[in-house]
């Protein structure tokens, strides 16, 4: 009991100090508003009626919370009761006394703000529901309580009735029996419905986005963008393993090499934008062949320190003085080259989109086919255990350059179509945040795994969009996501899988000698 | 007679320790040659040497009668040497077969370009591969595990892959550090036997690291003892057991003087 007593007052303390914290970078606020919109009230600030609906919900998940034990353990009704109730009353006391509190300060008309911006009258006003300071906390502390106590019975009685058992219970049994028919099993791996789940794929990512307006083609392209130099940074970190924190370094080589080729100012070369395509894709991969030269004999922490600082030294390098004549320095280039397809400009949101589809669909081809190869294997074998691998007889310098090098190009290709795309390059766009955004997509979505990148790239450059409604505490709703992430599934969304390769057999082990035979030889 | 494997007066230093101090060493082909002495003795260290992670300060290592000194690790591997560990060092997230196909990757010519165009001879070199991977890990006694991942396979299945992966490398001189470590005595037994069926079988050359001396008495053509760095005897198992400086080695100096 008094394990139960001490657990219950400590879930409540740390669901209480979040509420606090929320209220007082303003979000009780915003998300108080959010919701009188959802309620179809569009309002300066939020209703007390939609604090409350927030303050119930938080609570709901303290409640749950609060309850919660390894499954071994099992829970009595008095373990239940006394938990979610306390950790209800712990969180209300510290919440109710900060209404109290902020509503007696309001009452005296002290000007809170000057201390913390969230803090404004008329906020205070919807913390305090519009009620005197006292019954304000006291209504916020029962609502708390209650709402705790019962979220906490509600979902024991879920797990005793074992709805979600059922649920799930239900689904594998369905799954297990529909994937263990041989007749299921005889046409999901037939080739046919291979390509034929490829042709809907390609019809939905060319077709659908025709209904959608520019916002949202704009949207699907930078993920798209992303996807393709996540796929590249996929072969340099996830497949082999090398710890590479400039890889937008290479991103910038092919943003500029397009840019400066095709633009009218600083040297007019006005060269039409298909045939640099390739020139940028190569001239990244080159560069990243010789960054590789010098900085892959190091290893780990090592590596990304100093590839790190490779990639501050590419963008200050475009930006400086001395290489104003070559790239127009910290000023960018502008009216970078578009493509023009058939004598048509081919330069709309949807064509854009279009390419860097076809684009991503390149790099998932050429990546797929060098990871089920030799080449893959050396990679994964470099990435497990780079000593080793060299003992196996794998030139380690040949296959990390190579590594490097198509990381290095994806990224150039990538880079060409963002520079074509936004009409501008400058030096400012290609920061280390670029690097760690495609590093954290990578790990996010499963290292090694092109499922993965995909899904990292819509997860971290799409979720962000969607947040959008939460302004400015995006960021801190997006940092959320990803701790949450790491502790849930530290592997990733959709993590590499290995493939199958040994031949089911039927024969008899196989007679040594003749089997060795050529070996000895 | 022809030497798989001369080493001539080897010296390795590390600072001011000599760890491996004028090895003079000879391994005739199709020979089980043990390496044995106390902890510290330089038995890895003269193993890493062989296999190119150290370049000896020193002396001369020729394999089938070339020198071997200056090349890089993987260059030696192409030769055909091929070792084990003694921590097992497999690579953990990859298949059983993936291990071996790793292992085999010197013996494969496909490039890069040939696997981004999928062109036939990669098709059909890789297709051979995997048979010879099953073939491998059936000779070894893991067959049907295959498609496990190496890290969560059991220790005794582990050592096996191990050897299956120094196989996969076709190679002449197979060097082994420690492969009964942590083994049971029934375990330990049916390595020995499996170690003698590799050198009667795949006509490999093998050197071998081992501290049951019960294995490196069965099976060894050559024993050499090493200590503090230097060969202090060499011969076959019954020349080298008599040996005095051998006993005081292992045993100390009165168990030469004090045990007559």
């Amino acid at each position: 009991m008094a394990e139960n007593i001490q657990k219950g007052i400590i879930s409540g303390l740390i669901v209480g100090v979040v509420m606090l914290l929320l209220a007082l970078v303003g979000f009780v606020n915003t998300s108080a508003q959010i919701i009188s919109g959802l309620m179809g009230k569009t309002v300066e600030n939020g209703t007390p009626a939609s604090l409350l609906v927030f303050l119930a919900i938080v609570s709901f998940f303290g409640g749950m919370f609060a309850i919660r034990a390894p499954h071994h353990i099992a829970k009595s009704w008095a373990f239940v009761v006394v938990r979610s109730a306390l950790s209800g009353l712990a969180s209300g006391l510290i919440v109710g006394v900060f209404t109290w509190i902020i509503g007696t300060e309001l009452a005296s008309k002290v000007e809170m703000r000057a201390y913390l911006n969230a803090l404004s009258p008329d906020n205070v006003r919807v913390m305090t529901v519009d009620q005197p300071a006292l019954l304000a906390g006291l209504t916020i502390f029962g609502l708390l309580t209650a709402v705790s106590l019962a979220s906490g019975v509600l979902w024991h009685l879920v797990t005793l009735a074992g709805i979600g058992r059922l649920i799930t219970g239900v689904w594998t049994d369905t799954v297990s029996e529909v994937t263990s028919n041989p007749g299921v099993q005889r046409v999901a791996s037939s080739k046919t419905t291979r390509y034929l789940v490829y042709a809907a794929l390609i019809l939905t990512l060319f077709v659908l986005p025709r209904t959608f307006n520019n916002f949202i083609i704009h949207t699907l392209g930078t993920v798209g963008i992303y996807v393709l130099i996540g796929l590249g940074l996929n072969i340099v970190v996830g497949l082999a393993g090398l710890l590479d924190l400039g890889y937008v370094a290479f991103f910038a080589v092919g943003s500029f090499v397009m840019a400066l080729l095709t633009a009218p100012f600083p040297h007019n070369l006005l060269w039409s934008f298909w045939p640099v395509v390739p020139i940028c894709i190569g001239v990244a991969g080159a560069i990243g062949v010789l960054l590789g030269v010098p900085v892959l004999r190091l290893r780990g922490d090592y590596l990304a320190i100093v590839t790190l600082g490779f990639g501050e030294i590419i963008r200050i390098l475009i930006k400086s003085d001395d290489m104003a004549w070559l790239t127009n320095g910290p000023k960018g280039v502008t009216n970078v080259g578009q493509p023009i397809l058939f004598g048509q400009k081919f330069n709309s949101e949807l064509d854009f989109f279009y390419m860097i589809v076809l684009g991503a669909m390149a790099v998932i081809f050429v990546t797929n086919r060098l990871e089920h190869s030799r080449v893959g294997r050396s990679w994964i074998a470099i990435r497990e255990d780079e000593t080793v691998a060299r003992a196996m007889g794998i030139n380690t310098w040949f296959y990390k350059l190579l590594a490097f090098g198509i990381g290095a190009a994806f990224a150039g290709l990538g880079g060409a179509l963002v520079a074509s795309r936004s009409l501008f390059v400058g030096p400012e766009d290609y920061t280390l945040l670029v690097s760690i955004n495609v590093l954290a997509l990578v790990i996010v979505g499963g290292m090694g795994s092109i499922p993965g990148v995909i899904l990292g790239a819509f997860v971290l450059k799409g979720i962000p969009e969607l947040l959008r409604d939460l302004d400015q505490y995006r960021v801190l709703f997006f940092g959320i996501l990803l701790v949450v992430m790491m502790i849930l599934r530290p592997q990733g969304i959709w993590p590499a899988q290995r493939r199958r390769l040994e031949m089911a057999r039927d024969d008899e082990p196989v007679d040594l000698t003749q089997s060795a035979e050529g070996a000895a030889k | 007679m022809n030497y798989t494997l001369e080493t001539r007066n080897v010296v390795k230093q590390f600072g001011g320790l000599t760890a491996v101090n004028d090895i003079d060493l000879q391994i005739p082909e199709r020979a089980i040659a043990s390496v044995i002495g106390p902890n510290g003795a330089g038995k890895t260290t003269y193993f890493n040497c062989v296999t190119g992670f150290y370049t000896p300060d020193a002396g001369e290592i020729v394999f089938q009668g070339k020198s071997i000194i200056g090349l890089t690790v993987d260059q030696i591997a192409t030769l055909g040497i091929a070792r084990t560990y003694q921590n097992i060092r497999l690579f953990p997230a990859m298949t059983a077969v993936e291990n071996v196909l790793v292992g085999h990757h010197p013996r494969l010519r496909s490039t890069w370009i040939d696997a981004l165009l999928r062109t036939p001879r990669m098709l059909i070199e890789e297709r051979e591969a995997v048979i010879k991977a099953s073939d491998l890990l059936d000779f070894v006694g893991l067959r049907g595990k295959g498609d496990s991942i190496a890290r969560n396979m059991s220790y005794g299945d582990q050592r096996r892959l191990e050897i299956a992966r120094a196989l996969a490398n076709e190679p002449k001189l197979l060097l082994l550090d420690e492969p009964t470590a942590g083994m049971n005595p029934n375990e330990t037994e049916n390595l020995t036997a499996f170690i003698k069926r590799l050198r009667d079988e795949l006509k490999l050359t093998i050197i071998l690291i081992e501290h049951h001396m019960r294995v490196v008495m069965t099976i060894s053509d050559q024993v050499t003892v090493l200590d503090y760095g230097e060969k202090i005897a060499e011969g076959t198992p019954q020349e080298v057991q008599k040996n005095p400086a051998v006993i005081e080695a292992y045993l100390g100096k009165s168990a030469v003087t004090g045990a007559n």
